[in-house]
């Protein structure tokens, strides 16, 4: 009797310190991480990254601001693309389809591409945009990043529009305000704080993505803004140069994931805040 | 306040009926010759329901509904849960078309047409016929706009005359004076009757003829109740007002006609001060003396 | 009925009983095209799947021609000199290193997510949580970066003690012999488990959250131990959810890039060593796609991008099988 209390106190005692310790593991990896991209970003920063563009191999400059400039173009291409399609889709899957059976394939398909390895997203833009183009563009990596953010767009609108109560739209259907207006000027409005969450989100989904531009937008060692040509990412920038022997690329390597980290977390700190003031007011 | 009818001016005494003033009960117990009291008021019936079938999928909720609703009136729908009540109201502004699986057969005529299946625009027929819910439901928008949304669907008015619209909603529903100072703050910072009124001011900007009102108070206090009411009071000398309620003492309260159903029937139709005193119907009578509900 | 009614019905046209027409109000040609912009979109998101296998098969095409499917499949040789692509070296790379991530993840992730379900007092929580996620919102080429310039050096001393120990035993002895090069599969299995980490610990832990009180308290009343509540009660009864949590995890793994292509050495040939450097199918992709010279060479990299699609589907429809016998067993939930 005793023994075997013992037995199943002391196999307890071993998994809870087990499971105490992968904790700490994963603590101790994530803190690891932000540290030294602390540490390294940190100590890499200079205004010259915001004024400079990147310098040639081995030539030992400066500068990121081609691939700031890149990035957020490209960012401004994919929410062009992105929030409309994946805005009026989500809507159609709340308001319109309901649980027709092209809104159940709509929704799985969704599903599937939400988990989809950007590989994937990004061989299949070289395939429609590049190899037809002939070349690599901005342009086509803006639609690979849009590729990327649609589903989350689709899924975030269609959950926070079926929150919506449906006395809401009835209210203003009784009025005699036709469909379109119900949507766009009660539902979209009594939904905004979710919907831009979700867009947030997608966005911040994006920004530190490499292996879709990788066969889009490419890189450009100069600064451009032609959509026609490839052009400078921050991603990209840090794949090539965190590979490369020279101290210096590998200096602004840290800088640029720095900046990319900040800018995730400010997202997710904007998202948040959104979100609970959206809350209050209802 | 009295409202046995003292016997109501010019406004409703219309030409269209040959014959004045008939009993509109729905039931057709009625003997047909001198039992007929002859009304002290003119009725002249505003929404004129024949035949009325309605389904829910398969199951069916109303059976065949003849009924009509009077005029510049309060008229009250009683009757317990699911007797096909707020069913019955919803069919009137054909809320019901939202929901892919419900119909209606038969008729419901304003105005000398059939709305079930009038081919004109139903924005009209809805702009003609507002509802109130039973939650309040404002927009997310500012007090301001939640009343000028309906008013700008219909009408393009310049500022200065969408504000004195706007003031002259909110003074109808007795909510001017409370939000007189902050028009511009949103809707839903608003309490609970206030917010109800609201609703109702927004209901009214649109110049409806009808008024349908869905438990309109079973979600306030019993302040805003009061306020309710007698805002429905002052409502009916421009507006045809039909009111579901499970509240009774509501019913006998507000109400000039009560029509009171079961089980997805009209049992009884008749001046609300008879329905409470003397029914007809021992189902109405068990009703009303709380044998059920 | 009555003579009022007479005298109403002579207005009206003769009855007609029809069901009414049950329209949505859609009277306005704004409501229509607003209708039919919002199907457009839904369409065009339906699509993009099929879209996207059939435009990455159609520019396998060329290489699907030279190389057939099984030949493609079964050939250690990828030499772009010869002109000379298998897939085989890749195939095992991807789900070698998947799996070590695996290994290591999920256990980490259960322990995770049952110590801030019910070891950790209440305070803590919330911060834990919010930390591990902090793990997943780190974009991949952070990881890869910090796991090549960090975490290789500093596992490269730790690989001699490896070699030396684990590389004894016998057996698997081999698995674990080589050169302290810091890089290499198991370094890239490692920073994939940290990358998955937060997506199966935060499933768990929102479902193990979520089982109702009752259950955990009837069993802890009992005397039940936490580890005795947490095999017994909390995993059969979500046993569901953090099975579509661990496939989900699987799923990430096999297809990312940027962690692995780091870390993993862009060796492509085939080691039996953990140790020794090797290749995923991202990896070599992500490597080598913009030198590729030769439209064969092109069309063999998509190409090997089509194999992975098949793996992953395989894998997606193992996990719906799986799920759907979870499921029907009795016992758990959802």
């Amino acid at each position: 009797m005793i023994s075997l209390y013992a037995r199943r106190r002391a196999v307890n005692i071993v998994a809870s310190s087990l499971m105490f310790a992968a904790t700490c593991v994963g603590l101790f990896f994530l803190a690891w991480i932000l540290w030294t991209t602390l540490e390294f970003g940190i100590a890499a920063m200079h205004w010259d990254l915001f004024t400079k563009d990147t310098p040639a191999p081995g030539d030992g400059g400066y500068g990121l601001r081609n691939a700031f400039v890149g990035s957020l173009i490209l960012m401004a291409i994919a929410l062009s693309i992105g929030v409309p399609v994946g805005l009026m889709a989500g809507t159609w899957l709340a308001e319109y389809g309901g649980r027709s059976r092209m809104a159940g394939l709509v929704r799985f398909v969704n599903d599937i591409m939400l988990s989809a390895p950007s590989i994937e997203i990004g061989l299949f833009t070289y395939a429609i945009m590049v190899d037809p183009m002939g070349h690599f563009s901005a342009i086509s990596g803006g639609v690979a990043l849009s590729i990327l953010m649609i589903p989350i767009i689709v899924r975030t609108t269609d959950e926070m529009l079926k929150l919506v109560g449906g006395e809401l739209r009835e209210a203003a259907i009784a009025l005699g305000a036709p469909m379109w207006q119900v949507v766009t000027r009660i539902t979209w409005k009594a939904a905004r704080a979710g919907i831009l969450t979700g867009i947030l989100i997608s966005l911040a989904r994006i920004s530190g993505e490499t292996a879709p531009l990788l066969f889009t937008a490419l890189n450009n060692q100069f600064y451009s803004t032609d959509l026609r040509r490839p052009i400078a990412n921050l991603p990209v920038v840090i794949f090539q140069f965190a590979m490369s022997p020279y101290a210096n690329w590998q200096q602004m390597a840290w800088a640029a994931a720095f900046i990319a980290i900040v800018f995730i977390l400010g997202i997710s700190v904007c998202s948040r805040l959104l979100l609970r003031s959206g809350v209050k007011r209802t | 306040m009295n409202r046995a009818a003292a016997p109501q001016p010019a406004g409703s005494a219309d030409a269209s009926t040959a014959s004045a003033a008939d009993s509109p009960t729905a039931s057709a117990a009625d003997a047909p010759s001198a039992a007929a009291e002859p009304r002290p008021e003119a009725f002249v019936p505003k929404i004129t329901v024949r035949g009325l079938n309605f389904y829910y999928g398969k199951a069916k909720a109303l059976n065949d509904i003849s009924l009509e609703i009077p005029e510049n009136r309060v008229t009250a729908f009683i009757g317990p849960s699911g007797c096909g009540k707020s069913t019955l109201l919803r069919t009137f502004n054909r809320m019901f078309e939202l929901y892919q699986d419900q119909h209606a057969q038969g008729q419901v005529i304003l105005d000398g047409e059939n709305i079930l299946h009038s081919k004109s625009n139903i924005a009209r027929i809805r702009s003609k016929i507002g509802m109130v819910f039973q939650k309040p439901t404002p927009f997310p928008m500012s007090i301001y706009d939640n009343i000028a949304f309906g008013i700008r669907l219909y009408e393009k008015l310049s500022r200065g005359a969408m504000d004195a619209r706007v003031e002259g909603c909110l003074r109808q529903a007795a909510l001017w004076d409370e939000v007189k100072d902050k028009l511009g703050q949103s809707g839903t910072s608003l309490s609970g009757g206030q917010q109800q009124r609201l609703c109702i001011a927004r209901t009214i900007a649109v110049k409806p003829e009808v008024l349908l009102l869905d438990e309109p108070c079973s979600a306030l206090d019993p302040i805003s109740t009061a306020k309710v009411e007698e805002m429905i009071y002052q409502l009916k000398a421009e507006y045809t007002v039909v009111i579901v309620t499970h509240n009774m003492q509501q019913a006998a309260r507000a109400s000039d006609y009560t029509a009171f159903m079961y089980l997805g029937e009209v049992v009884e139709f008749d001046l609300t001060r008879k329905i409470f005193t003397a029914p007809r119907e021992a189902r109405t009578e068990d009703y009303i003396t709380g044998r059920f509900g | 009925m009555d003579s009022s009614e007479a005298a109403v019905e002579s207005k009206l046209p003769p009855a007609i009983e029809e069901p009414a027409a049950a329209g949505r109000g859609l009277s306005l040609p704004a409501d229509f095209l607003f209708h039919k912009l919002a199907v457009f979109m839904a369409a065009v998101v339906g699509a993009t799947l099929v879209a996207a296998v059939a435009a990455i098969g159609y520019d396998s095409l060329p290489a699907i021609k030279v190389f057939g499917v099984l030949g493609f499949l079964e050939s250690r040789r990828w030499d772009p000199v010869s002109q000379q692509f298998g897939a085989y070296p890749f195939i095992v790379g991807t789900l070698v290193s998947s799996a070590i991530a695996m290994l290591l993840a999920v256990p980490v992730s259960f322990g995770v997510a049952v110590f801030i379900s019910e070891l950790a007092p209440g305070w803590i929580k919330q911060p834990i949580s919010a930390a591990i996620e902090m793990l997943a919102a780190v974009p991949s080429i952070v990881y890869g970066l910090w796991g090549l310039l960090v975490f290789a050096p500093a596992f490269a001393n730790l690989e001699p003690w490896i070699n030396d120990h684990l590389g004894a035993i016998w057996g698997v002895g081999a698995l674990f012999r080589g050169p302290p090069m810091g890089i290499g599969m198991l370094a890239a299995g490692i920073v994939l488990a940290i990358m998955i980490l937060p997506y199966i610990a935060s499933i768990m832990r929102d479902v193990f959250v979520a089982t109702p009180a009752r259950l955990k308290e009837s069993a802890y009343a009992m005397g039940a131990t936490t580890w005795e509540v947490a095999r017994r009660i909390l995993l059969p009864y979500t046993r569901t959810a953090v099975t579509g949590g661990i496939f989900l995890g699987l799923g990430r793994a096999l297809g990312e890039t940027m962690a692995v292509t780091f870390v993993i050495g862009n060796s492509n040939n085939l080691s039996r060593s953990l140790l020794m450097p090797g290749a995923s199918i991202p990896s070599v992709i992500a490597n080598e796609f913009t030198e590729a010279t030769s439209k064969l060479y092109v069309s063999s990299l998509i190409y090997l991008g089509l194999v992975l699609i098949a793996i992953t589907l395989v894998v997606q429809i193992l996990a719906v099988f799986l799920l759907g016998s979870l499921r029907r067993a009795p016992g758990g939930t959802r």
